[in-house]
């Protein structure tokens, strides 16, 4: 975050930037950050760099993070909440070997730039932090319209009604919105984003945050903002209330918890132990670990 | 009466244009392609006023510019020159003055097209009852209870069975998805109303009961229609006044019944006869 143009070397020892990419596509991705960040929710178009893993494996959010990192920075990458994943740790490898003092971390708290695919950390984020979002969609419109400059006279009109057709489609086949992931949000009033895979559960933790909120999508060359305390809300209708997972017991009725720390205010993970037995677990990692190692201090 | 559209001098160029196109085509000259350019003049200096209630039919042969009018008043196409002025609530929209927003605004709320191809009208890929909550939600209707009570109700008015409401309007018959676009179309109660060949191509029995339909509709709410056609028996049916077009040019205009009975243009007498 206090970008610094120190220059470093690669194994070959031929010079390159301070975070892999060279300063103009750094200037150019700083100046699309500062627009999306100026016009909360819509989709800045930015020249997508070649990155050295494949598109559609997080480019788009390294980019971001790459263009964010000074050597003072602490950055924790998460996967679906896990942060010992391939894709994650490929791309903390990554960030490591191009930006020189840049500490690894894999505490929510403790970091100052986080990169994420599909989840929201527990951890309410701080105005010291900003959390970076893999996108791979970047447009919720993309599923009502095909043509892409039908799309952007859409935004810019707030032309919506289609997205809310689609709700209603939802309603009548299933009696409740069926949206799990990609939940279209209305940010500052005006545009909708697709806030990435997150699920629905994640979607609250955009309104009036304290972080800034950005997100890359590589693949389709866009980037969009939550910046703090801005309106994110959910597209429903008045008369049906926006419902998170509640992941309570169909027969009890009780909020399910995880069976590693006890979170009872927690996304959980559903899987089969050993046992064939149904259980549930955290999906953010470090909020689970946080919590056991307050348990054990505790005892 | 009051009006509530005045369309002035509107003219609709497809092609490069030049400054001969209007002076070598029209009726007289039996071609509405320029002769040093090639462009097609679809529409050339259409002048018409719509009364508040009034059905209007627009008559002519195939390839008068009976749909290129309409489509520009609808915001389908945009025309080459000219002006139409629509009246409506209190106001007076300059309709080409406007920006696209304000042009859509109008065109999801007060007014209604209904095509002589539902699949220009309808979305396939919707159900029935979507098609209609579509249109509620351009309007800002927000609330999913009085979504559906409002289309169980428009499709009801349409004689859409209700049992069909959710299913795709692309395995409908064609006459069904008629009278889904119909009850689309009136959805807002946008007072002005398009119908361009709505009957064209269904069963004569079908025709019947949709031309009924909408004389009864036209009369429960008042709305304002212009009715494009090139059958005299719905110009018959629907409406009061006609204008009959010729190679993109207005050649006659007046009394339905008085056109019918006694057509002053020649190329009216061989329409009206060519039907009998
Ligand atoms: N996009 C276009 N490009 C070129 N010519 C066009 C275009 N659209 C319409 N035309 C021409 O404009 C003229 C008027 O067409 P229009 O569709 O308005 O006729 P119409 O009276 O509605 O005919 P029909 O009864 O067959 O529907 C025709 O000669 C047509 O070929
Ligand atoms: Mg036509
Ligand atoms: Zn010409």
């Amino acid at each position: 975050m206090h970008p610094v143009d120190t220059m470093g070397q690669n194994r070959d020892g031929a010079e390159y930037g301070f975070a892999f990419l060279d300063e103009d596509a750094k200037r150019e991705l700083r100046r699309s950050i500062f627009k999306a960040v100026c016009i909360p929710g819509h989709q800045v178009a930015y020249a997508s760099r070649e990155m050295p893993i494949a598109r559609g494996f997080g480019t788009g959010g390294m980019q971001l993070t790459l263009a964010l990192l000074g050597p003072d920075d602490t950055c924790k990458v998460i996967d679906q909440g896990a942060d010992d994943s391939v894709n994650a740790a490929n791309i903390r490898n990554f960030f490591a070997l191009t930006c020189p003092g840049v500490t690894g971390t894999l505490r929510t708290e403790g970091a100052s730039v986080i990169q994420t695919r599909h989840r929201i950390p527990e951890l309410k984020l701080r105005a010291d932090q900003i959390l970076v979002f893999q996108v791979p969609y970047p447009d919720p419109l993309v599923v009502v319209e095909p043509n892409a400059a039908k799309r952007r006279r859409m935004h810019g009109r707030a032309d919506y009604a289609r997205l809310w057709v689609k709700l209603y489609e939802d309603m009548v086949a299933f009696d409740e919105i069926t949206i799990s992931h990609r939940y279209p949000t209305r940010i500052n009033g005006h545009y909708i984003i697709d806030p990435s895979p997150i699920p629905r559960f994640d979607v609250p933790k955009l309104h009036q945050a304290d972080c800034l909120y950005l997100f890359g999508a590589g693949r389709e060359k866009r980037i969009y903002a939550v910046p703090p305390h801005t309106d994110a809300v959910p597209i429903t209708f008045n008369d049906v209330a926006f419902a998170v997972e509640s992941f309570r017991d169909k027969t009890t009725g009780k909020r399910h918890v995880c069976r590693r720390c006890g979170a009872d205010d927690s996304f959980l993970d559903e899987f089969l132990d050993n046992d064939g037995a149904r259980v549930f677990q955290c999906s953010d990692a470090a909020y689970c670990d946080m919590r056991l190692e307050r348990l054990e201090a505790a005892k | 009466m009051k009006p509530i559209l005045d369309v002035e001098t509107l003219t609709r160029i497809h092609g490069p244009g030049c400054p001969a196109c209007l002076d070598v085509t029209g009726p007289e000259h039996d071609t509405n392609i320029c002769r040093h350019c090639g462009s097609v003049v679809a529409v050339a200096g259409a002048s018409l006023r719509l009364h508040k209630g009034e059905v209007l039919g627009i008559m002519g042969e195939s390839g008068s510019g009976k749909s290129s009018l309409v489509k520009m008043l609808y915001f389908d196409d945009k025309p080459t020159s000219g002006r139409a002025i629509f009246h409506d609530e209190g106001q007076a929209h300059d309709l080409f003055a406007l920006n696209e927003a304000q042009q859509l605004r109008l065109r999801d709320m007060r007014m209604g097209m209904v095509y002589q191809n539902p699949s220009l009208g309808l979305n396939f890929d919707i159900s029935a009852g979507g098609n209609i909550a579509e249109r509620l939600l351009m309007s800002d209707e927000l609330s999913y209870r009085a979504i559906r009570e409002k289309a169980t109700a428009l499709l009801a008015r349409t004689e859409v069975p209700p049992a069909r409401m959710d299913e795709l309007p692309r395995n409908f018959s064609g006459g069904m998805q008629q009278r889904v676009q119909i009850a689309r179309a009136l959805s807002t109660g946008a007072p002005l109303l398009f119908l361009d060949e709505v009957t064209t191509g269904l069963d004569l029995s079908v025709q019947a009961r949709i031309l009924d339909l909408i004389m009864e509709l036209q009369e429960v709410t008042g709305v304002s229609m212009l009715v494009v056609t090139h059958d005299l028996g719905v110009v018959r049916h629907l409406t009061t006044r006609t204008i009959v077009m010729k190679h993109g040019r207005i050649i006659e205009a007046g009394l339905t019944d008085q056109i019918l009975e006694d057509p002053q243009a020649a190329y009216t007498q061989q329409l009206v006869s060519s039907a009998l």
